[in-house]
């Protein structure tokens, strides 16, 4: 009966290492940030006709692994009725994060307004938003 | 029906770049079966394909005769105990069992692939031939040439992949093998060894067109006693009825079979012996694939992590861009700590696990353009047998994951229907290999990158990056040159792959974690360097010979090229066999109209 007892607890034990390995190779959960701030942006990174790029930096909010960035926009300023999100992946060694996010097929030569702000991959704001910003599409055939 | 006379004589004759050849096989009936070749002449099947084909073979089966003397060699198996336990040499019966199903030619419906054509020791277990690297992406099937879709991934760590699970509290999915997750692992509890049943029923590969297929293969295998001294005494006894060897001759998807998955008919309880069989073939495969044989973590960052060894400085320049600016590790865990701020010292401690796998089982959409090389898009048509691998032509969309979640063409059945609502948060995205092994080559020749010699590999799952070097430049400058064009399409006075990327295939959920990471031209060569010293068979005592099993079997020829060529560089390695994507029709209703749709709209 002992050695019954002796050995579910050593297969429990292994179990529990080999699931520990495992769970050792996958992206961590780490401590949500205290606050969350904006250090740099946003700013667009790109503006072609039909790709922009909004980029900003932020201190690293920690959390789930995996976070969206988000662009709220509009031509209206006080109307940004639309969203673009785009994923990223926390590196938890790293103290600050930079979220970029795609918008595809904008109007060319028109300028947009936009706030951003981000959130964890079950939709769970960081709590910070940026003021809302502006930029101007490249005319249609410009560049690229 | 007399099994003799379902033997015949098939008779392929092909044109491949101004190539006439024939082969023989044995074969369902005495008819003539011409080859499947729906591609452009002499655009999308390489030149030396035939070849190389018969190389590749020539490679697999010097292997599989090893591995029959390693049979032999065995001592004689010992049950004791209880649960009943192969004593002292279970481990290296079952790889040995494994090694030999591995290398088994007989195991496709011509006889003619095992499942190591497409993966060989000497490409870190991926694919072997340069020339198929460089053009269709996919290899050729037993069917010839019928080949799948992505390209063929490394076996090294595969079994390290766990079952695929949706991590609820972080709302990703983990785990799984190919690269769109669709080997769950959910009946065996191995995503590896349910991955090594895919490919002998894959239309596109072994073209078996039952599973139960295999257990007739093995009841006539030299090495029957083995698989029965594993897996016990009649497990291959099944009563198989007299048409099976010409319905296992016959490829998978014929129109004969009007669609029925087990056309052999077997009793009940034969084919749960059948299915028994199946499963213990994969489990059989993966504990090979996790032998030393095959996954030894012997690379030089092992011994480094040891102590055995002292990474380069260019090594540990690489490794530190890596986790830093570079910011791999965000996918690729690497067990490091945390980043050194200016003014710490690196301690040289590797704190959340001694054997980081460099990956984190999960998945991304990298934003790969559509590579118009890829063998599945020109496969549209009937063939010989009646079956049609691709309808969709090029309105054919790899939206990876997505596909898979929602059972959609080209994948396979999803076997946990909570998990379909989440395929448009899946979309695009592919499984994120571990690095391990990228850049393993045959030692004669010792890199990927031109002008060499060089193996020519590809990268990414459509194979569409040739050099390590153009991998890292991708990440670095995916939207720094971006392009509102197709492969193919780079305006005048720019280079595609060096300052033009054209648009990706699949936008939706786009990881902009990548695409614009500032590195400098020198910072991407570190990064490639450090992706070197991840393979395997580093030999601290003589680094220049590798101790990896079996990578001296490669008998082809390496590339090389001439410098005053624009071409042969790393940053521009396989652009001459760039080719122009044709016009491209909306993805197709069949795979971007299936519920849920994905979150917006794929062109």
């Amino acid at each position: 009966m002992n050695k019954l007892l002796l050995k579910l607890v050593i297969t429990a034990g292994a179990s529990v290492l080999v699931s520990g390995l495992v769970v050792a190779q996958l992206s961590p959960t780490t401590p949500k940030a205290t606050k969350v701030r904006i250090a740099k942006g946003p700013e667009p990174e790109i503006t072609r006709d039909y790709l922009t790029i909004i980029r900003w930096t932020t201190n690293n909010p920690g959390g789930l692994p995996e976070h969206y960035g988000v662009v709220h926009y509009g031509t209206d300023p006080k109307n940004l009725s639309q969203t673009a999100k785009s994923p990223i992946r926390l590196n938890p060694g790293h103290d600050s994060t930079v979220f970029r996010v795609r918008m595809e097929r904008l109007k060319a030569a028109t300028t947009y307004y936009y706030t951003v702000e981000s959130e964890d991959a079950k939709g769970t704001s960081d709590g910070v938003k940026s003021t809302v910003k502006q930029f101007t599409t490249d005319p249609q055939g410009a560049g690229r | 029906m007399k099994r003799t006379t379902l033997l015949a004589t098939l008779i392929i004759c092909a044109g491949i770049g101004g190539t006439v050849f024939l082969s023989t096989h044995p074969v369902a009936a005495q008819v003539v079966v011409p080859p499947y070749s729906p591609y452009p002449p002499g655009i999308i099947l390489p030149n030396d394909l035939v070849s190389e084909i018969a190389r590749v073979r020539r490679e697999v089966s010097v292997i599989f005769n090893q591995a029959i003397g390693e049979w032999r060699a065995l001592p004689p198996a010992t049950l004791s105990g209880l649960p009943p336990t192969i004593q002292g040499s279970g481990y290296t019966t079952v790889q040995t069992l494994g090694k030999l199903l591995n290398f088994d030619e007989n195991m496709s419906v011509f006889k003619n692939r095992a499942c190591a054509f497409c993966h060989m020791p000497y490409a870190g277990f991926s694919g072997p031939i340069p020339s198929v690297n460089l053009t269709m992406v996919a290899y050729p099937g037993s069917y010839e040439f019928r080949a799948g879709k992505r390209t063929a991934q490394r076996y090294t760590y595969s079994p390290r992949y766990p079952v695929l699970q949706f991590n609820q509290p972080q709302g990703l999915f983990v785990g799984g093998n190919f690269w769109d997750g669709r080997s769950t692992g959910y009946l065996l509890q191995s995503a590896d060894a349910e991955q090594a049943q895919h490919p002998p029923v894959d239309s596109q590969e072994h073209g078996l067109p039952d599973t139960a297929c295999i257990a007739y293969r093995l009841t006539t295998a030299v090495y029957r006693p083995l698989f029965e001294t594993v897996w016990g005494v009649g497990s291959l006894n099944i009563t198989f009825p007299a048409n099976t060897d010409q319905i296992c001759s016959t490829p998978a998807g014929a129109a004969v079979f009007a669609g029925s998955a087990t056309p052999i008919q077997l009793t009940p309880e034969d084919r749960t012996k059948a299915n028994s069989v199946y499963n213990h073939w994969g489990q059989s495969i993966s504990f090979f694939e996790d032998s030393p044989e095959v996954s030894p973590f012997t690379s030089k960052v092992d011994y480094a992590l040891a102590g055995l060894a002292t990474l380069s400085p260019d090594e540990i320049a690489g490794r530190n861009l890596f986790r830093g600016k570079g910011n791999c590790n965000s996918c690729h865990l690497d067990g490091q700590s945390t980043l050194l701020t200016p003014g710490q010292t690196d301690t040289g401690t590797f704190a959340t696990n001694a054997r980081p796998l460099f990956t984190c089982f999960g998945y991304s959409n990298l934003g790969l353009p559509l590579n118009p090389r890829d063998a599945i898009l020109y496969q549209s048509t009937p063939d010989f047998f009646g079956f049609t691998a691709n309808p969709f032509g090029f309105a054919y969309r790899d939206l990876g994951l997505g596909t898979f979640l929602r059972s959609g063409p080209g994948s396979a059945p999803n076997p946990n229907s909570t998990w379909t609502q989440y395929a448009p948060r899946m979309d695009g995205r592919q499984q994120v290999s571990t690095v391990r092994n990228v850049a393993m080559t045959p030692p004669q020749c010792p890199t990927t990158e031109a002008p060499g010699p060089y193996f020519q590999k590809e990268f990414f799952h459509n194979g569409y990056i040739k050099s390590l070097k153009q991998l890292v430049h991708f990440y670095n400058t995916r939207d720094k040159f971006p392009f509102n064009v197709t492969s193919g399409h780079c305006p005048a006075g720019t280079i595609e792959k060096v300052d033009c990327w054209p648009m990706p295939e699949v936008t939706n959920n786009m990881d902009m974690t990548v695409g614009n990471l500032n590195l400098t031209d020198a910072e991407e060569n570190l990064i490639v360097t450090v992706m070197t010293a991840l393979t395997d068979g580093y030999n601290p005592a003589n680094p220049n010979v590798s101790t990896y099993p079996n990578i001296n079997t490669f008998t082809g020829a390496c590339s090389i090229c001439n410098p005053a060529n624009p071409n042969c560089s790393p940053s521009r390695q396989g652009n001459e066999f760039l080719i122009p994507t044709p016009p491209l029709p909306p993805c197709a209703s069949g795979i971007c109209g299936v519920a849920p749709l994905p979150t917006k709209p794929i062109p």
